[in-house]
């Protein structure tokens, strides 16, 4: 410990480059790094690729010692967790019976109101394999990657909730940034009362509420979900819950906890391009200049409802999806009373 | 003729420990696994040799290694690329202008001098950070990763000693 007994070497040698050199060096890299990062990205997702089979054989033991030191603490309190499941689990049997009514009819409310459905998810299972805890970044690696067909923007969540969004992907492993990260921006909704808010990290546990609209007052508890705006998440993902910030503002405790999830599901959301609607006569640009419509193609049915005046009305035509529904499942009932 | 070139082999493997153990420094810090579930952020372990050596055998620890070894951190860290490598190059610049001073600190006074040099560069990582995102980030994280910085520094500066005078010193007969 004693730097007093060190001999310091006078000759640096000739060959280094200058500090000021280097440090203009790095400065430009940031500034590269934060116009066009792909260089650096595919550099850090190939680095990740190749260490993916170490990082898996060296976390297995890990993760055992941190389950056994963690059943450690759980004995002193098996008896009081017992109690507590079970009276947890009587509450969630009475709230699935009530979840299960309201699904079915929600259901029948969208067949009546000719509702678009959901959009379809599908998801693929990854394994964590890898967590970062920077000061300034907050991430996860998962064993899953471009060839499991995972990309960049989809969300990850586990049993619990959304832990955060993939960022970057290699071949066999991606890279995602929680939801706890200085970068994360999610947008949210906040239900009861629906309002839209933006959900950001700070490295904090719990991130911060920004909300759209200033004359919003939430009450605690409140549950937060992604609002789905922009396309790049599913809505209806549950967050967390509203708490209110002691230092003004609100901020959300996360359902699910990054630093226990083990298995965790990439959810692919593919949002269906809306159609724009077809264009009316009044829409032509002929027809708003007060010009007469120009006469149609003969040979040409398929802009013949354009022409058609907009006092008469195509017969409605039943579509795929309604004439596929069982007449049973439309009056309430489960659609596999119809074998009896 | 054949201890002449023993001697020269031996003096290239001995300038690249410095720089080699400045990248298992950052290999194992940025080791995406955690003995302690991720609660508290690693250590600098590469600032440990970069700051030892940088301090006692400037020859060994050039501004182009401490560059370096700044964008394998960057690169092993998940950060934006350039932070660390601009951070330890000022940290070296404090070093270097202060070496006479630093080399000449012992017991509580180096640790003093290794945390103030450690602090140097997260301070500057700080701010970059915060000019790169356009937001404060928090204060917290930053002096904890300090804290356990100077903390493995303690055991770390004895292995460092030893190895220093093992494999290290025995060349450093041109100064």
């Amino acid at each position: 410990m004693a730097n007093g007994t060190w001999k310091i070497a006078r000759n640096r040698g000739g060959a280094q480059l200058p500090i000021a050199l280097l440090a203009a060096l790095a400065v430009a890299l940031i500034l590269i790094g934060k116009a066009q990062n792909t260089l650096f990205d595919r550099a850090r997702a190939s680095v990740t690729d190749w260490a993916a089979p170490a990082l898996q054989v060296v976390r297995a033991p890990l993760v055992g010692l941190d389950r056994w030191m963690g059943s450690i603490g759980d004995i002193f309190t098996v008896y009081q967790e017992n109690l507590r499941l079970k009276a947890e689990n009587a509450r969630l049997r009475q709230w699935r019976n009530a979840a299960v009514v309201l699904d079915d009819r929600v259901k029948r409310y969208q067949l009546l109101l000719h509702a678009v459905p959901d959009p379809s998810l599908s998801s693929v299972m990854a394994r964590v394999i890898g967590r970062s805890n920077e000061p300034f970044l907050q991430t996860m690696i998962l064993d899953a990657g471009k060839a499991q067909g995972i990309k960049p923007g989809q969300a990850v969540i586990d049993a619990r909730g959304m832990i955060g969004r993939i960022f970057l992907t290699g071949n066999h492993t991606s890279w995602v940034i929680l939801l706890t990260d200085l970068n994360s921006r999610i947008p949210v909704n906040i239900e009861p009362g629906n309002a839209q808010a933006i959900m950001a990290g700070d490295n904090t546990r719990a991130p911060s509420l920004d909300l759209l609209s200033q004359n919003v007052t939430l009450k605690p508890g409140a549950q937060v979900v992604s609002s789905g705006d922009g396309g790049l998440l599913p809505p209806g993902l549950a967050i967390g819950t509203v708490v209110a910030d002691p230092a003004g503002g609100y901020r959300v405790v996360l359902l699910a906890d990054s630093t226990s999830s083990e298995d965790v599901n990439v959810v692919d959301f593919k949002l269906k391009t809306e159609q724009p609607p077809a264009a009316s006569p009044n829409d032509l640009p002929a027809t708003a200049a007060g010009l007469p419509p120009a006469a149609p193609p003969p040979a040409a049915p398929t802009v013949a409802p354009i022409v058609m005046p907009p006092t008469v009305k195509p017969a409605p035509v039943p579509t795929a999806p309604f004439t596929a529904t069982p007449p049973a499942a439309q009056n309430g009932a489960p659609a596999d009373n119809g074998n009896e | 003729m054949e201890r002449t070139g023993s001697i020269m082999g031996g003096r290239v493997l001995s300038s690249l420990v410095p720089v080699s153990l400045g990248i298992l420094g950052a290999l194992i810090a940025n080791f995406p696994v955690s003995v302690l579930g991720g609660l508290v952020p690693p250590p600098l372990l590469v600032f440990m040799p970069l700051y030892f050596w940088a301090m006692v055998r400037p020859d060994l620890m050039t501004p182009f290694w401490v560059f370096t070894l700044g964008i394998l951190q960057d690169l092993l860290s998940g950060g934006p690329p350039g932070v660390w490598a601009a951070s330890f190059l000022g940290a070296y610049f404090l070093i270097d202008r202060q070496r006479d001073m630093l080399a000449g600190l012992s017991g509580i006074g180096a640790i003093a001098g290794f945390a103030v040099s450690a602090l140097a560069a997260c301070f500057t990582a700080y701010v970059i950070v915060a000019l790169y995102y356009w937001h404060v980030p928090p204060l917290a994280p930053m002096l904890v990763q300090l804290a356990m910085t100077v903390l493995f520094y303690i055991p770390a500066v004895f292995a460092l000693g030893i190895i220093h005078r093992r494999l290290v010193g025995p060349y450093r007969s041109d100064f």
